[in-house]
């Protein structure tokens, strides 16, 4: 479970976030919608404790800035930053000893060749491309073996593969108990994924649904209804 | 904990042979090693000839080196500027369930080692130079080395890790710390100004009690006047302190509390050090201070003509915005240089030091200019990464002219600054007035065409250095050429044809230089 409460973040005297709450539950997918500028990379950054925050941020009824839960939460932020002297397989390995994450190298071997990165585990860092280094970033996130898992716009600079692989990545996840929360603008890539939407506009949370109380609603028109853009 | 050690070892190892496959890595370790020999050899020679192999003097070396290197280290952690974390590390380190503190020792063991590796070079020299004790170099390795970096380390915990204190304490110990520097160095300068400007000054100045008494810094002093000078009540109370002031900041280091706050510091400086690094490797300006986002005014521009010309009025516009306009850093070296040219000319007579080839004084200096500093990138080279610069529909060499033309305007008022005050003095004429002024302006475009040139040729292979070597080759080589057509001119025509012959040479060379630079204009790739 990610739970967030009245977390709320200034620079300076403007007011980023305010005051937002939210929970994801248990195997649940959230997702973390709003324009440019409603605050979404602040909550995330807090919620990756890069931050400093009022308010408080659980991961699994601990603290986030605790190591116990830092052990079970992956990240992967909105642009990842390689180790330009370390490869592909030695940032994973990194991941496994820096977590002690019990991954195996046959896991590892199956997550490099589920994001095509198989025969790039030798490029080093600074010799990857931008869609090359978001898949490394995924699978050392993923490499942590999570409870919950945040990915900041994790599609950008996805391949179409790429994308299909991370949304069935996702969905066997879930499936598996794990807390997943998506920050994104690309609504059309997550429709099938969410059970939980939250909608930021102006640092506050404006809208909240599940996907039942969205019933078959387009994910497109509840967001612009509550944020009022999108008419042609 | 054995993340951390895993990145250590295979950054190293992954490092070390990937430089082993780079010839230039043999290249370089060669030059370092010829400027480590150079400079032993130097201060070897200084050493003997001045007689300063003593225990005293060894003391105001090490005092020196204190007093250079830790309050510069206090500024940086208090300001949470003085370890550098890469973006990879926020990506994945921060992250990590690393305690925030092994974090911040994880960063500093770059200064720790930099401290080890210092105290070798102090324990070597300590023993060849001024003849100390193996023992009292052993019993100062283990303060310099051992028991400073506790300090070192605990004082970063505290400025980093400290969640209690308010920034405004933090601020209040950087000002503090900038004016202890302040005035010990002011002092020195006032004492060697005041008396004879000689080492033996700095030596009585850093043994005073006040020095020795100084936290922390001057506790650290105190530390090398006993073990080398021996004991006296100063500097026994000195050394008492330090190691007081280490062990209490190692167990207030140990109980703080820390969460991991100074990550967005941390981030944020890994930031702006990433954004400088990059524009450090195209030989961009950077502002002086970090965390300082530059201020621009409200300005207008009347687009008078368009295609390339758009290139043109657009630079503008962003100068226009500037503070300082188009200009910069060299426009008050060159007024500087002018002037000192100008007072050289007034003090001296010129005439009987120079005669007739006083009017080349000034080109020579500002040759030695462009030609030793080896410019900074403004906004024109922007225009080669922008790939709107490809896409106008006109020619490569407008393109160039446009994009350049600003820094000719540069060049004219920075060559009338550096040329008009030598000039009054010296009593040049007009015509060698415009003519110096001319050969700046071409000198300055020689340089700008010829490094365009230089990565036209060399594109990113051989990096900046490589570029900046190839760009004085060439321009070395535009210079003899036009030395020459001045030494032919003057013994056919005269001096004022010589210097005529000199920039008509020159001015040629760089339209040539500027024509063929001008496929970087024809398609991006060519600087890939």
């Amino acid at each position: 479970m990610l739970e967030i409460q009245k977390l709320t973040k200034k620079y300076g005297k403007n007011l980023a976030v305010d005051q937002v709450s939210f929970v994801v539950p248990d195997g649940k997918v959230g997702i973390l919608l709003g324009p440019n500028g409603a605050g979404k990379s602040t909550i995330i950054k807090s919620i990756a404790g890069l931050l400093r925050y009022e308010g408080g941020v659980g991961i699994q009824k601990m603290p986030a800035r605790s190591l116990e839960a830092k052990r079970i939460f992956g990240y992967v932020p909105e642009i990842p930053a390689m180790f330009d002297a370390l490869n592909v397989r030695e940032h994973i390995e990194y991941i496994r000893r820096a977590y002690d994450s019990g991954i195996t190298n046959e896991e590892i071997d199956v997550l490099l060749k589920r994001f095509e990165l198989d025969d790039k585990q030798n490029k080093l860092g600074n010799e990857l491309s931008k869609g090359m280094m978001q898949k490394v970033s995924i699978c050392c996130a993923l490499a942590v073996k999570p409870k919950v898992l945040m990915l900041d716009e994790p599609m950008v600079g996805l391949d179409p593969a790429a994308i299909k692989e991370l949304k069935e990545v996702v969905l066997e996840l879930k499936e598996q108990g794990v807390t997943i929360l998506i920050s994104t603008h690309m609504l059309e890539m997550v429709k099938d994924l969410w059970d939980v939407m939250f909608i930021m506009e102006k640092g506050k949370i404006v809208g909240e649904f599940t996907r039942e109380q969205a019933q078959d609603e387009d994910i497109e028109e509840l967001f612009f209804k509550i944020t009022g853009g999108g008419e042609a | 904990m054995k993340g951390l050690i895993y990145l250590y070892q295979r950054t190293i190892l992954n490092r070390i042979k990937k430089a082993l496959k780079k010839p230039m890595t043999y290249v370089a370790l060669i030059f370092i090693l010829l400027y480590v020999v150079m400079i032993f050899w130097s201060f070897n020679m200084m050493i003997k000839e001045s007689n300063l192999a003593t225990p005293e003097n060894l003391v105001t070396v090490l005092a020196c080196i204190v007093l250079l290197i830790l309050p510069s280290n206090i500024i940086g952690y208090s300001k949470r500027r003085g370890l550098l974390f890469r973006p990879s590390e926020v990506h994945f380190v921060f992250q990590a369930p690393v305690s925030p503190k092994m974090i911040l020792m994880f960063a500093g063991v770059k200064s720790f080692f930099m401290n080890i590796l210092l105290g070798i070079a102090i324990f070597i020299f300590g023993i060849y130079w001024f003849h100390a004790g193996i023992v009292q170099m052993l019993v100062y390795f283990l303060f310099f080395v051992v028991f400073e970096s506790i300090l070192e380390a605990s004082i970063i915990i505290f400025c980093y890790g400290n969640e209690r204190l308010h920034e405004k304490f933090f601020k209040g110990l950087t000002v503090v710390m900038y004016a202890f520097m302040a005035v010990v160095v002011g002092i020195g300068v006032y004492l060697l100004l005041t008396r004879e400007a000689e080492f033996a000054v700095i030596r009585d100045y850093l043994a005073m009690p006040v020095i020795q008494l100084i936290p922390i810094v001057g506790w650290n002093i105190a530390v090398a006047h006993l073990v080398f000078l021996g004991p006296d009540v100063i500097n026994v109370i000195g050394t008492v302190l330090f190691l007081g002031s280490t062990l209490g900041m190692f167990v207030l280091a140990r109980k703080m509390k820390c969460t991991g706050e100074y990550f967005e510091d941390a981030m944020k400086f890994a930031e702006e050090y990433q954004i400088r690094r990059e524009k450090a490797k195209k030989g961009e300006m950077t502002n002086l201070r970090f965390g300082k986002k530059a201020k621009y005014k409200e300005a207008s521009v009347e687009y008078k003509g368009n295609y390339a010309k758009a290139i043109y009025f657009r630079q503008m516009l962003e100068y226009k915005k500037n503070k300082t306009f188009i200009f910069g850093w060299n426009t008050l070296l060159c007024l500087g240089l002018g002037i000192l040219i100008a007072v050289y000319g007034y003090v001296n007579d010129i005439e009987k030091v120079f005669g007739p080839w006083k009017v080349f004084v000034i080109p020579a200096v500002a040759a030695y200019t462009v030609f030793i500093f080896s410019g900074y990138a403004t906004k024109w080279s922007k225009e080669l990464e922008n790939p709107y610069t490809y896409l106008i529909p006109d020619s490569p060499l407008k393109k160039v002219w446009y994009s350049t033309k600003i820094e000719h305007i540069r060049a004219i008022v920075d060559g009338i600054l550096l040329t008009l005050p030598g000039a009054v003095v010296f009593g040049m004429g007009p015509v060698l007035t415009v003519l110096t002024v001319l050969l700046y302006i071409c000198l300055m475009a020689n340089r700008l065409y010829y490094g365009m040139l230089a990565d036209a040729i060399i594109g990113k292979s051989l990096g900046n250095t490589g570029r900046t070597i190839v760009k004085m080759f060439l321009q070395g080589i535009a210079m003899i050429v036009a030395i020459v057509a001045a030494a032919v001119g003057y013994f056919i025509w005269g001096l004022d044809a010589g210097f005529f012959l000199m920039i008509l040479v020159m001015g040629l060379l760089t339209f040539a230089g500027a024509a063929i630079a001008s496929v970087s204009f024809m398609k991006m790739e060519v600087l890939d």
